[in-house]
């Protein structure tokens, strides 16, 4: 009886972490494909609609040029998605690369690794992306590298951390004396056994990514103007606060808050998940 | 309990009474919150002396945001300041009077030899500096000559014409040129006179000695500028003794007259619908045109002035049909209400604030017109999407706009929007300073011209100019018959025929409207409703984003 309870207790809950992770994910897929296939002429100039205060036809109002603010965030949203989804990508595969390099070759390389890794992390990271995206001509090009190349040293510190672990374990060990390369050893003992911490700091550094790409943009190093981004709406609000628009930055700013909360119950939910420890409970 | 309730109509009555003042007394109130304020700004930019201003007169001074571009560089004369037209600190040998034309200022007659080579100004005597010294030739000889020889300090007055400059006697000074230049005419109206004994480079950035109406009490680099009257001042002692320049944030600016913390606040056509208690918004006519280049050659490759490869032209804008379609067939009264809220003058071509703009003005607005002008040169809708197409080719084509500055996207954005009723694509984008350089060969770009000089003509239409690295002729407008009016106008030894020659030079070139003006802007902002700005003696506000209210600052005064 007691130990069924148990057993029932653990299935629901198990289940609930996996729902609201598979809900915070479809409302975000759901934001990213509506606003990747969305009609441009949702959030088109129109005139005779300039600064409508929120109501039915305009869930968040209008701005100086009549475009529908609920469209517009929409589609910048999507384009924050996409640009944080590729940015994470390429800072994750470099941090892998480079933590197992780190753990596995150690010596001189990972002093270098380690080095790289202190130096990124010792300037303050908005000056590394506006100094970046302006080396690369700002705009879109611009700030999704400079997204991508400065997101992967914590991720290194971690994944370098955990093939340490290994590393000096029997199997691994046993494997060197079986003459396998350091190569074959790190693809099939290493990266399987960080995959998991690996996968969640990668969907941790979602909302970073995405945060940074709005952050850079609002001061103008990043996504131009005519590009519907959460960012250049942001910028756009502040010259309107003033005379009281409050909508033109209040429900895009919120917008982005709840994306950036949702990466992160996923990230949190996955580690429950996957971690050994909370897994089962 | 008898106590408690007695207590509670007491407080009440005390409250009631209270509010009942407050509300009587409501326009002193404000006016003494005023009085407070401007002491405590006293006692703060005066470290505190107890400068005790006479608070029952508080009509004194003035506090004004204008924008921040007095602020960018120094105030020194001899490195470009205050060079397009509106000085305050130092007086140039001519000045801009309210009708556009030329009048002396230190300066009370001159003449022109008859090869345009030789300049004799006959100098106003009887003038000092703010530091007492007297002005005579050879401050103006020192003047010009620091500025030759230091040419590279000063990229606003070009003094590469000049060969020699000599005092005749004591006001009496001769400028001879290398070449014919007409335009040196406006340079002297740019250039203002510094003391040669006491001149001192570091200090006049920012304090620096001159003739003018006022001089600089105290400056906080990007926070303040506080002036005073120049009692010495030869021409009308100004009516306010004090006026603070302020360094905001343009919405920061707006709130803060919001709360009543200053007397003009400078702001852009996005505000004009705004109110704010106490003020009126006012709108000053400017020269300041905005313009879209339109590149007139086909897409084609050519080598610029360093030797690179680069691809110029754009297919679209290169029909004259396109072109001309655009600039007659457009609303420009619409684009206006739409991007600037209404504030601003449809423009066709130069303002006529400039003596030597253009005067053939033309209606605009023609759909049918420039319809039939598209559909007579092959461009026609074949796919029914609202475009139209000739063989093969979209009518389209990109406008940048210069990032950072919203006024100009939302213009570009409303002529995009009011094209299209033509069948013709504009897809407005925006690029930084440095971008424009290459895309202003293939694409459109929204241009904002504003200055006294007609040199703007020789870098917007002069053939070889293009591809040379700078702004000057984007479109690659190439046309032998306006390069020889441009010489003309250039070695022209009188202001007449060298006008003649400017106008000629537009009347060829706006044929083939290789730009497509749009508006003569306004500047706008909102006035303290009993401060009185003189609008009839203000000039016509040159290019400088909202500062130049500041031209007869002498002449404002409070109600």
């Amino acid at each position: 009886m007691y130990k069924s309870g148990m057993s029932a207790l653990r299935v629901n809950r198990r289940m609930l972490v996996a729902a609201v992770m598979v809900l915070a994910f479809v409302y975000l897929l759901v934001i990213f494909l509506w606003g990747a296939f969305m009609d441009p002429f949702q959030y088109a100039v129109q005139y005779e609609n300039k600064f409508l205060p929120p109501g039915k036809d305009h869930l968040f109002g209008t701005d100086f040029m009549g475009r529908d603010m609920f469209y517009r965030c929409i589609k910048g949203l999507s384009n924050s998605l996409v640009i944080g989804v590729l940015a994470s990508a390429v800072s994750s595969v470099l941090a892998l690369i480079l933590g197992i390099a780190s753990a596995t070759f150690g010596g001189r390389v990972d002093k270098l690794i380690n080095w790289c890794v202190d130096l990124c992390m010792g300037l303050p990271h908005l000056v590394l992306l506006i100094l970046i995206s302006f080396m690369m001509g700002r705009g879109t090009k611009g700030v999704t590298i400079a997204v991508a190349l400065t997101h992967w040293p914590s991720l290194t510190r971690m994944v370098r951390a955990e093939v340490m672990q290994v590393r000096s374990s029997q199997y691994v060990q046993a494997a060197y004396r079986m003459g396998k390369s350091r190569f074959q050893v790190a693809l099939t003992h290493m990266v399987p056994h960080v995959l998991p911490a690996y996968l969640i700091g990668l969907v941790l550094l979602f909302p970073h990514a995405i945060m940074h790409e709005a952050s850079v943009t609002f001061l103008g190093f990043g996504l131009p103007a005519e590009m519907p981004a959460i960012g250049v709406i942001l910028s756009e609000a502040m010259n309107h606060i003033a005379t009281g628009k409050w909508w033109l930055a209040v429900f895009p700013g919120m917008m982005l808050l709840i994306a950036v909360v949702l990466f992160d119950v996923i990230g949190d939910h996955l580690k429950k998940l996957w971690n050994p420890g909370s897994g089962n409970e | 309990m008898k106590k408690k309730t007695l207590a509670i109509l007491l407080t009440a009555a005390m409250m009631t009474s209270s509010v009942g003042c407050s509300s009587g007394n409501d326009m002193s109130a404000a006016d003494g919150d005023r009085v407070t304020e401007s002491a405590e700004e006293d006692q703060s930019s005066e470290g505190g002396a107890s400068t005790a201003t006479d608070t029952a007169d508080t009509k004194e001074e003035v506090t004004a945001y204008v924008g921040t571009s007095i602020f960018d560089g120094s105030l020194d004369p001899v490195k470009g300041a205050m060079s397009y037209g509106y000085p305050f600190i130092n007086n140039a040998l001519l000045k801009v009077a309210p009708n556009s034309e030329y009048v002396g200022d230190l300066a009370t007659d001159w003449t022109i030899s008859e090869d345009a080579l030789t300049y004799t100004f006959t100098l106003r005597e009887g003038v000092t500096f703010s530091d007492g010294s007297d002005f005579t030739a050879e401050d103006v000889v020192f003047t010009y000559e620091t500025v030759r020889d230091h040419q590279a300090n000063n990229e606003n007055v070009d003094l590469t014409c000049l060969d020699s400059v000599t005092a005749l006697d004591a006001y009496t000074v001769e400028f001879r040129l290398k070449e014919c230049h007409s335009p040196f005419f406006d340079t002297v109206a740019m250039l203002q006179i510094v003391p040669g004994d006491s001149y001192d480079s570091d200090l006049f950035d920012t304090a620096p000695i001159g003739t003018g109406a006022w001089k600089v009490l105290q400056y906080d680099t990007n926070q303040q500028i506080i002036l005073e009257a120049n009692e010495d001042y030869f021409g009308k002692a100004p009516g306010i003794k004090r006026i603070t320049l302020v360094y905001m944030d343009s919405s920061a600016a707006f709130a803060a007259a919001q709360s009543g913390q200053l007397d003009i606040v400078m702001v852009g056509a996005g505000y004009a619908k705004e109110t704010v208690p106490g003020m009126k918004l006012e709108a000053f006519e400017t020269m300041d045109v905005r313009n879209i280049s339109l590149p007139v050659i086909a897409e084609q490759t050519k080598t610029d002035a360093s030797g690179a490869e680069v691809t110029v032209g754009n297919n679209v804008t290169s029909d004259l049909a396109v072109r001309e379609a655009l600039s007659i067939g457009i609303n420009r009264q619409e684009i206006i209400d739409h991007a600037f809220n209404g504030v601003g003058v449809p423009a066709v071509n130069f303002t006529d604030h400039l003596v030597w703009a253009s005067t053939e003005d033309y209606p605009d607005g023609r759909r049918d017109e420039a319809e039939k002008l598209l559909e007579d040169a092959g461009w026609t809708d074949e796919d029914g999407d609202g475009i139209r197409e000739k063989d093969g080719q979209r009518c389209a084509f990109d406008i940048y706009a210069p990032g950072g500055d919203e006024d100009r996207y939302r213009l570009a954005v409303a002529l995009g929007e009011d094209a299209a009723n033509l069948g013709i694509e504009i897809t407005v984008k925006t690029a930084t300073w440095d971008e424009v350089v290459s895309l202003q060969n293939t694409a459109g770009f929204v241009w904002g011209w504003g200055q006294y000089s007609p040199t703007v003509l020789n870098s917007l239409f002069k053939s070889e100019l293009f591809l040379t690295g700078g702004y000057d002729n984007p479109v690659g407008y190439r046309n032998d018959a306006v390069d020889e009016k441009i010489e003309e106008a250039l070695s022209s030894n009188n202001q007449k025929d060298a006008i003649a020659a400017w106008k000629e030079v537009q009347k060829i070139a706006d044929a083939e409207y290789p730009y497509l003006y749009l508006v003569n802007i306004e500047h706008c902002y909102f006035v303290n409703e009993d401060l009185d700005l003189s609008p009839n003696t203000q000039i016509p506000h040159p290019h400088g984003h909202g500062s130049p209210i500041i031209c007869n600052m002498s002449d404002w005064s409070w109600k």
